[in-house]
């Protein structure tokens, strides 16, 4: 399909402004709207190796770092490695005299032939696991390190709330020319006031830290770095160095090998409903849905079929195939793009929907918040969001560069049928269809003619793109809990469709 | 098959591989059908207990503009080498224990010594002496050194002498088979 | 305590979220050529990588801070967060706090566009803004110090003292990691007379497989000493050319020769010591960290040690220093994320939840605090009393 519809040839407008071909984009059904990647809400789903396909829950990806316990990577050109095994002979413990043969593993790659024992690292006995890790250097530092700042921040914290409780404007300050009073004398010498926070306070004694000490000393450069010709091949690259940052190695023969990076499976969600508009299954073998709401199967397909060559300022005729994905009939009509004023003042419409809804949705929090049971019910209403974010739309600029004459009437296209294909009786539907509008039509395909005008626009990128608004019927399906029966809705998309190059010079 | 092309007893040389000009092939060497080693400017020698797979360019050419050349220039490859599929080699100088891998190209310039291996579709045309266990490998064709040269391939040599007279006419087959 | 007492990190309404502490924060160092990133708390960055995006249509590998306008910053630094997030941290961002290690001297433009992707388009709970000099003392847990930053376009040095960053004495040269391989580039060009340019790449790739900085004696008779072996460097397999020793010695000389100005990346120390108050001098003198992926060259620490030593002696710095010893910290971390770890071991304390700038502020106030900024930078009242 991507194939199909790679090129960018016939584009749809996201409600959020961008331009993406029918393959690219979401339909929710539960607000209605178009969605693409952009502006839709992805979330990490499952952790797994790419190369063992082993599935790791979040929590214990965390620990392991987002890194595979059993695979490793070359260090060298950082493909996955494989575990070969040899035979050695090793002297056997009980009879020095003879000898026994036993297995050995080590790790070699594949690409670019690196191997274990390149390093120097000893084979194992066992075939999985069991390889050295190597430890930072200055794990245990930085670990002290962080605690002593985390009593710090909390000491400053409990300070902070202490403070609160004092009245800004009090005059216990002039107090201390007086003498102090018993609770100004305690918090003077840090101790903690009388009863209270008293607790809390005992926890933030702070561990004894010795600073880094600063030395005359610096590493200088080695005497041999004057003389010696140096092999490119001994020493690591950049991106060698950079994929274990913590070791940074600059030796090719420091080199050692790292566990393999995890990946994750992505589900999506709208913001503004919240429903998820894609959620994989959740094994990493299988390349399946649980949920897949892609517009290809909700809104209908417009395919370019034919068009007559372009010469600008002369009429041509584009025929376009429309499809009907849904299982029910819709009406498809064509209207012209709306200038840039309606579209502020549709925008601003949304905008003043948006507000309304939020004070609803306030509101109903607020009623909720008396009655426990009522949020427990519907927790859309309160818990599952703080406040609702609105990004930016993000439009992209289009430059139309020719204009388009539109059927005058609608197109009904029947549902989609897939046993359609296998009947030979031929078409059940009777449609009184305008020849001037539909070319042919079959099953739930129609081609609809519409004239073209390349404008003088088009003679500088020789393109000729046009625009329109295509208005389809869809039947609401899914049960809300105010509208438990189908219902049928129009809805608008804007199209942009790249119809080609102009012939012909212009004159 | 012309006169000059010597072949050592104990090579498997398949029928439909070309050969052209004078050219040595050592003992235990196995050419697969359609490869083709064509020794233009000057002789081939090829040692023992190499393998060349199908499709892979082996050319002694001649210097372009040079129209007498003052010597013939010799090409040796020496023994345990091995030219996968499509790999195309013009260096005049291999040593022992080479692997050029799938889609490979040496020029003829470079010459490479013992245990080096170059990595698929990796083009190495500059003038130079390639290294002891020099690996190359990847696009950028990136370089290390290999502590060890890749093992000889004897299993795989066995097999191919044992399974190859099978399925394919061989060339002027020795006289002795090897009871390998 | 630390620091960031006169910052531009924002109080925050105190919030306590609930289930939030649990998650881990993401911290993040955007440098002008590789960004650190990876979790608060941990020892090291998970990864390290360009900070550049590939654009979906046209394929072409962009630079993030290569930005024409506010929009074009926009989307790009979404893509690349967006690849920070899904290919590397692998978690989601939304609900989640980040720490954000910035210099002192970021641009608002950044700041706010950054801080609109994180709020708007990812929806993280929350974000810390730290400053970049101020934090790496966290690595050293010392308050006193000398930060030199040698980044990728410029090396910024701001004098910190007892936690508060001596403003007025910051010194920031466009002498770094672009200077020395544009450097490196037209030497190399002005030796191999066949070659008509150099990728990005194989510049920065021979830069750090074979130049280095050579010692102060020998840079003062650089024309005369013996040069180091040449190199013989292929491009793939069909290019090939030769590096002469002289070129891999003198590249990095460029950070230290001192300009019109007579400003180099030493002069930088001693000038920022100098506006530094008396009292001041030689703790700071004392205490020099320095840090940036282009402080990893070989031999760069010694040769800057020696730099202060001989300038020490110079007309110019003798009759205003009364300086003797110069002493250089060692980080626990190498120098190209010294900066990061700060705000790792800054964002893993309970500073994160008092101090960060949260959704609801920033969505309430639509900006983000800065130092810079009046309206945010002004006394509070209430640190003054008692």
């Amino acid at each position: 399909m991507a194939f199909f519809l790679h090129p960018n040839i016939v584009r749809y407008n996201c409600t959020c402004g961008s331009l993406k071909p029918i393959s690219r984009i979401y339909f929710c059904r539960h607000c209605l709207k178009i969605r693409c990647g952009y502006c839709v809400c992805h979330e990490a789903d499952s952790h797994y190796c790419a190369n063992c396909l082993e599935i790791l829950p979040s929590s214990e990806a965390r620990l392991k770092k987002n890194r595979c316990a059993a695979c490793l990577d070359c260090p060298s050109c950082l493909n996955t490695v494989s575990t070969r095994s040899t035979n050695i002979t090793v002297q056997n413990p009980d009879d020095p005299n003879k000898t026994v043969t036993r297995k050995a593993y080590y790790l070699a790659c594949g690409f670019c032939r690196w191997t274990s024992r390149d390093v120097g690292l000893p084979d194992q006995t066992v075939a999985s696991g069991g390889w050295p890790e190597r430890e930072h250097a200055h794990a245990a530092r930085i670990s002290s390190l962080l605690e002593h700042y985390k009593v710090l921040a909390l000491r400053e914290r409990q300070e902070r709330e202490r403070k609160k409780f004092t009245p800004r404007r009090s005059y216990l300050h002039f107090s201390d020319k007086f003498g102090l009073t018993a609770v100004m004398a305690r918090k003077r010498a840090g101790l903690p006031p009388l009863g209270g926070l008293g607790i809390k306070d005992e926890a933030g004694s702070i561990l004894e830290l010795t600073p880094s000490v600063a030395s005359e000393e610096v590493d200088s450069l080695p005497a041999e770095i004057y003389t010696k010709p140096i092999n490119l091949a001994h020493v690591a690259t950049l991106s060698q160095r950079l994929a274990q940052p913590e070791f940074q190695t600059e030796l090719v023969s420091n080199l050692f090998p790292a566990h393999k990076h995890l990946m994750i499976k992505r589900s999506q969600r709208c913001r503004s409903c919240e429903h998820n508009v894609s959620k994989p299954e959740y094994n990493p073998g299988s390349i399946k849905f649980k949920i897949q709401l892609a517009a290809y199967y909700y809104v209908p397909e417009i395919r370019v079929v034919t068009c007559e060559p372009l010469r600008i300022g002369q009429e041509c005729q584009l025929i376009i195939k429309l499809c009907n994905p849904t299982q029910h009939q819709t009406a498809i009509e064509f209207l012209p793009l709306p200038s840039a004023e309606e579209d502020l003042e549709e925008r601003h419409k949304e905008i003043e929907e948006k507000k309304e809804k939020q004070a609803e949705k306030k509101n109903a929090e607020k009623t909720s918040q008396g009655r426990d049971d009522v949020s427990v019910l519907l927790p859309s209403l309160s818990l599952s969001r703080q406040l609702s974010v609105s990004e930016d739309p993000h439009p992209a600029t289009v430059k139309l560069t020719g204009e388009v004459i539109l059927p005058s009437s609608s197109v009904l296209l029947p549902p989609r049928d897939d046993a359609a294909e296998y009947d030979d009786a031929g078409d059940t539907y009777h449609f009184q269809d305008n020849p001037k509008v539909v070319v042919w039509r079959k099953a739930n395909k129609a081609a609809v003619k519409m004239v073209v005008v390349p404008q003088d626009s088009a003679t500088e990128t020789r393109e000729v793109l046009i625009g329109f608004v295509m208005k389809y019927t869809y039947v609401n399906t899914m049960a809300s809990l105010e509208q438990k029966e189908p219902q049928k809705v129009d809805l608008k998309v804007k199209v942009f469709i790249n119809v080609g190059k102009t012939v012909g010079s212009c004159i | 098959m012309s006169k000059s092309v010597k072949i050592a007893p104990g090579a498997m040389v398949c029928n439909e591989c070309e050969l052209r000009g004078d050219i040595t092939i050592g003992s235990m060497t196995v050419i697969h059908p359609r490869a083709s080693i064509v020794a233009e400017a000057g002789p081939i020698i090829i040692g023992e207990c190499n393998i060349i797979e199908e499709q892979t360019h082996i050319i002694n050419r001649g210097t372009p503009g040079e129209a007498n050349p003052t010597c013939t220039p010799v090409m040796i490859i020496g023994a345990n080498n091995v030219f996968e599929i499509d790999c195309y080699s013009e260096a005049l100088k291999i040593g022992d224990n080479n692997v050029l891998e799938a889609k490979s190209f040496v020029g003829r310039a470079v010459e490479l010594t013992n245990g080096c291996i170059v990595g698929a579709a990796c083009k190495l045309s500059c003038p130079e002496v390639v290294p002891e266990n020099t690996v190359i490998f990847g696009s950028k064709c990136s370089r290390r050194q290999q502590a060890d040269r890749p093992p000889p391939q004897t299993l795989q040599l066995d097999y191919l002498t044992k399974v190859l007279p099978n399925y394919h006419h061989l060339k002027k087959p020795p006289k002795k088979v090897s009871n390998a | 305590m630390l620091p960031v007492t006169f910052s531009r990190v924002f109080r925050m309404p105190l919030y306590e979220g609930i289930g939030l502490t649990e998650k881990q924060a993401v911290v993040i160092d955007i440098g002008a050529a590789y960004t650190k990133f990876g979790f608060a708390g941990e020892s090291g960055p998970r990864c390290i990588i360009q900070t550049e995006v590939k654009c979906p249509e046209t394929k072409q590998v962009k630079k993030v801070l290569h930005y024409s306008s506010k929009e074009d910053l926009y989307d790009l630094l979404v893509e690349f967060i967006h690849n920070l997030y899904f290919r590397h941290l692998l978690v989601s961002p939304k609900d989640r706090r980040v720490v954000i290690v910035e210099s002192l001297l970021c641009p608002t433009l950044f700041r706010e566009t950054l801080a609109k992707v994180l709020f708007r388009h990812f929806e993280v709970s929350s974000v810390l803004f730290v400053p970049s000099h101020l934090v790496s003392l966290c690595t050293l847990g010392v308050n006193t110090a000398v930060i030199l930053d040698v980044g990728y376009i410029e090396a910024v040095l701001i004098p910190v003292f007892e936690g508060v960053p001596v403003l007025h004495a910051w010194q920031a040269q466009p002498r770094a990691a672009e200077a020395v391989e544009s450097s490196l580039k037209a030497l190399l060009l002005s030796h191999n007379n066949d070659k008509e340019d150099f990728p990005e790449s194989a510049i920065e790739d021979i830069k750090v497989r074979t130049c280095f900085v050579t010692s102060l004696e020998r840079a003062l008779q650089l024309e005369t000493v013996e040069p180091p072996p040449d190199v013989v460097y292929r491009e793939g397999g069909t290019k090939i050319f030769n590096i002469p020793g002289k070129v891999r010695e003198a590249v990095y000389e460029v950070l230290f020769e001192q300009d019109n100005d007579q400003i180099s990346i030493s002069t930088m120390i001693l000038d920022a010591i100098i506006k530094c108050p008396i009292d001041m001098r030689k703790p700071l003198a004392e205490n020099i960290l320095v840090m940036g992926g282009t402080a990893m060259a070989p031999g760069f620490k010694a040769r800057l040690l020696g730099e202060l030593k001989y300038l020490l002696q110079q007309p110019k710095y003798s009759s205003r220093l009364a300086l003797k010893t110069f002493k250089f910290h060692k980080p626990p971390a190498k120098e190209n994320y010294v900066a990061w770890l700060g705000g790792a071991i800054f964002g893993g304390t309970d500073m994160i939840s008092t101090r960060s700038l949260t959704k609801e502020a920033y969505l309430k106030h639509n900006n983000v605090p800065d130092w810079a900024d009046l309206s945010y930078n002004c006394r509070e009242e209430d640190k003054i009393s008692l």
